[in-house]
């Protein structure tokens, strides 16, 4: 008996309109009803867009639309913002790339690179965007045409560079990256918004921890090891108090930041600041103590139970007279204190998710190895909760991000806000109305569809993994 | 033996280390900082009431309003505050049940869609949920409400269209206000709503006889035409025993085209507040539905094959009732989400709870209050949807073996 193969039938055109299309008469039906109304609404949506589309008002008003009333004599910080941002995205691409090309080598698997290409492709909403705003920018005739062309390059170039740079650090100082990055990170941050003798805490938080972990200290006594590590990192943090006593650049605060820019910044800053009040949400959840569960549980369920909106007029409104008599916060402030406290109770759940997803054996392990809860917590369950967690904590910022748009009710103009200045000009007086609409809403689209995106990679490849 | 013994004879380690004093202490140490932190909280705000000259009560409840609230003829601006909070609590209602009819009506169609045979319906389903899960649903209300309605590019809405039959208006679309056909009450209601009321019991306990009976014996229980039947029944004796309290109405434009004369007139704010809510929720349970049945067993499906059931009778009696199941849970979590997000109701002017807070709180009502009643009727909400569908669900869910 010869083995054959199996008779393969090659798909012609038609065998494949047959099978997708006109599988049996139901199915034709629909496709002979839909088909037409499909083709009509293409076509209403490339006269919108092609010919009847009165694009003027986004075209003109780019800039506005990016970085809203931020002081256009100021612009130089937002472009090094962005271009130090770029260059730490790439160490931190660079130092992942490496990390996960140690991981496949020590367990001896052969290692493929992704290719550029398909991390294109990935981020093909957002790519889209970008050639969507350099296109418009060439449009635009009131300003410079080809500076927006530099700042991209300028930026993938840097990205690059730092791709690359990070690729090639030795294994010893793979760490560094990250907090390099981190570093890059707060700078890009404190060129707009300014640093002084008062912005140290946050670079000092960063340095400290880094200090910290990084300290080798080869003591028996726990109490000693721990003890030197801390003063390194005391030390450390008031070094870096000390030097941003002679740092002196005046910044533009928050307060005065709009467009895309604000979007961006307010949704980075309160999943950065929710994620440690949530994660201590969680565990108070999770706790046998019955004063702290209760506590933790209900400030959970109570947020979870209001809409965004009214936290946010509790900031506007009534946080001032919570506090004492001469607090002064800025809008923003308030605005991101709200959103911080709100996302602080949804980081909880998903890292209660995380927690319970673990089998109780991980625990039992830890204790049958006489580690304390604490250091069972923080050596076995933790890092496998928080990696489980991260397609789930990326829902949630784009969730945030989404969010972010209700700031507009309370009236900061971030990136939707920016429609009302607009429309408030003379020429655009209540025409354009959809254009900007729908322009504002691709822009939503772009970021969150490319997270999306990620965050399902992310879980697959998670998947593989466990 | 001796293992006891020598347990007993371990020294207890120094209070400070001893974990069932620690645990005691930990606890004391955290309801004590949310009670000081509370305490600092009230102190403030008294302090800062008592400076602004404001009273930190609720007796403004009893006080005027002093604004009309737009499309609601029935709210006067000398009614009390109070009452202006019921017209919000009902149009948040309102929003958030027909914003739950279109979310699990079109949510169910696109979940199905998205595993269809047919390319282009799964292609379409496909390009509907990615659309409109990763856009703000605030920018989708604020494209229904100004972009559709009032200046959008749609031609239809420039002026009113009317669909009548036999002179009267079954539909009114006009650019601001669509009418449908509804009720006017000529007499008093209430022996109607007392047999009406009865007549529900009755419907009722016919329904969960006529399922006895089949389950029992096996024939045919047609229970939804013994209901309906039965419910008629008492609707007509109800209707004529009251002496006829109630005539249809239907929408008609005055003499100016632009008010509104009978039947019940949707306002632009609700119609794109509930559409938009009501598509967006969807997307996200399209997405629910779809991972359900993809968790069905596959051998369901082929099971329902086995027996010859058509591809229709294969999701109706196989496939959905289990995959439904299995969404509830997380339906729930969506429609929650969408009752919380009609307080995006404020960016069209449709007069729902949070929109109507805010204008009372421009009018100088107090902030605290008003804010923390409004906090109270969204968490009453959330915890009542959650109460009545998690009661559903522990009906509906599977009994395990």
């Amino acid at each position: 008996m010869t083995a054959t193969s199996p008779p393969t039938r090659r798909e012609t055109p038609g065998d494949w309109i047959k099978e997708r299309l006109f599988y049996n008469w139901w199915s034709g039906l629909i496709t002979i009803v839909l088909l037409p109304i499909v083709l009509y609404g293409l076509y209403r949506a490339f006269l919108f867009f092609f010919v009847n589309g009165q694009w003027e008002a986004v075209t003109r008003n780019l800039t506005l639309f990016m970085q809203g009333t931020f002081p256009r004599e100021d612009q130089w910080r937002l472009i090094s913002q962005i271009l130090i941002f770029a260059f730490a995205f790439g160490i931190g691409a660079g130092t992942g790339r490496a990390g996960a090309k140690d991981r496949a080598e020590d367990a001896g698997l052969p290692y493929e690179p992704e290719s550029i290409k398909s991390t294109l492709a990935r981020m093909w909403s957002l790519v889209g965007f970008v050639g969507l705003l350099l296109y418009f920018a060439t449009i635009d005739d009131s300003g410079d045409v080809l500076k927006p062309f530099y700042l991209v390059g300028g930026a993938i170039l840097l990205a690059i560079l730092g791709f690359q740079i990070a690729k090639r650090v030795p294994r010893r100082f793979r760490n560094a990256g990250w907090l390099v990055m981190a570093v890059l990170l707060l700078i890009g941050f404190q060129i707009v918004s300014g640093a002084g003798a008062s912005d140290w805490i946050p670079m000092a938080l960063i340095l400290g921890i880094a200090a910290y972990v990084a300290t080798p200290a080869n003591f028996e006594n726990p109490a000693a090891r721990i003890g030197l590590k801390l003063l390194v990192a005391v030390v450390v943090a008031v070094i870096v108090r000390f030097i941003y006593q002679f740092v002196d650049l005046p910044g533009i605060p928050w307060d005065e930041w709009s467009g895309l820019h604000l979007t961006l910044m307010v949704s980075a800053i309160s999943i950065v600041l929710a994620f440690p009040v949530g994660l201590f949400l969680a565990l108070g959840r999770r706790s046998t103590l019955p004063a702290i569960r209760i506590i933790s549980t209900s400030y959970i369920e109570l947020i979870r139970g209001v809409p965004l909106i009214t936290l946010l007029f509790m900031g506007q409104f009534v946080l001032q007279q919570l506090l004492p008599a001469g607090t002064d916060l800025s809008r923003i402030s308030r605005a991101i204190a709200a959103m911080t406290l709100f996302t602080a109770a949804y980081v909880a759940e998903i890292v209660r998710g995380g927690l319970q997803s673990l089998p109780r054996g991980q625990t039992e392990a830890g204790q049958s190895l006489g580690l304390t809860p604490g250091k069972t917590m923080r050596l076995i369950i933790l890092p496998q909760a928080l990696r489980a967690v991260i397609p789930a904590m990326v829902g949630q910022f784009i969730s945030l991000f989404k969010d972010s748009s209700l700031l507009i009710i309370i009236g900061i103009t971030e990136f939707l806000g920016v429609r009302e200045i607009v429309h408030a000009q003379p020429d655009f007086r209540g025409v354009s109305i959809a254009e900007t609409l729908v322009f504002v809403a691709i822009g939503y689209w772009a970021f969150s569809f490319a997270m999306s995106r990620e965050s399902q990679r992310i879980e697959r490849r998670l998947r593989v993994s466990r | 033996m001796t293992a006891t013994q020598e347990r007993r004879e371990v020294a207890r380690p120094p209070f400070w280390r001893d974990i069932r004093v620690l645990r005691v202490v930990l606890q004391i140490v955290a309801v004590a900082a949310v009670f000081f932190l509370f305490r600092w909280f009230y102190i403030n705000l008294v302090d800062s009431f008592d400076r602004l000259g404001i009273a930190l009560n609720f007796d403004f409840l009893t006080s005027r309003t002093g604004f009309a609230i737009p499309y609601d003829a029935n709210f006067q601006s000398d009614s009390p505050v109070w009452q202006m909070y019921l017209v919000g609590i009902k149009n948040t209602f309102l929003a958030g049940f027909c914003g739950i009819i279109i979310a699990s009506i079109v949510g169910l169609i696109v979940g199905v869609s998205r595993l269809s045979d047919n390319w282009l319906v799964a292609r379409l389903a496909t390009l509907y949920v990615e659309i409109f899960r990763n856009i703000p649903p605030l920018v989708i209300i604020i494209f229904f409400g100004f972009a559709l309605f009032f200046f959008g590019p749609f031609p239809i809405f420039a002026d009113s269209w009317e669909i009548a039959i036999a002179g009267n208006n079954l539909l009114i679309l006009n650019k601001d206000r669509w009418g449908i056909p509804g009720v006017a009450q000529t007499g008093d209601l209430l022996l109607f709503w007392i047999i009406l009321g009865v007549g529900i019991v009755v419907t009722f306990v016919i329904w969960r006889w006529r399922t006895r009976v089949f389950d029992t014996t096996g024939e045919p229980h047609h229970r939804v035409v013994w209901s309906l039947l039965v419910f008629l029944g008492f609707f007509l004796v109800a209707f004529f025993a009251a002496g006829a309290p109630f005539e249809m109405s239907w929408p008609a434009l005055s003499e100016n085209r632009r008010i509104f004369v009978g039947g019940f007139a949707f306002n632009w704010g609700f119609i794109s507040l509930t559409l938009a809510l009501g598509l967006y929720t969807a997307s996200h349970i399209g997405e629910i539905i779809r991972g359900s049945i993809l968790a069905v067993a596959t051998g369901q499906s082929e099971a329902a094959n086995a027996l010859a059931l058509s591809s229709f009778q294969r999701y109706r009696f196989v496939v959905l009732p289990q995959a439904l199941r299995i969404a509830l849970p997380p339906t729930i979590n969506q429609y929650l989400n969408l009752i919380k997000n009609t307080s995006l109701g404020v960016a069209v002017g449709y007069a729902e709870v949070t929109a109507l807070t805010r204008t009372s709180i421009g009018n100088g009502r107090p902030t605290f209050q008003s804010i923390i009643i409004l906090m109270a009727v969204y968490l009453t909400f959330s915890l009542v949807v959650s109460l009545i569908l998690n009661i559903v669900n522990r009906r509906l869910a599977l009994v395990e073996r």
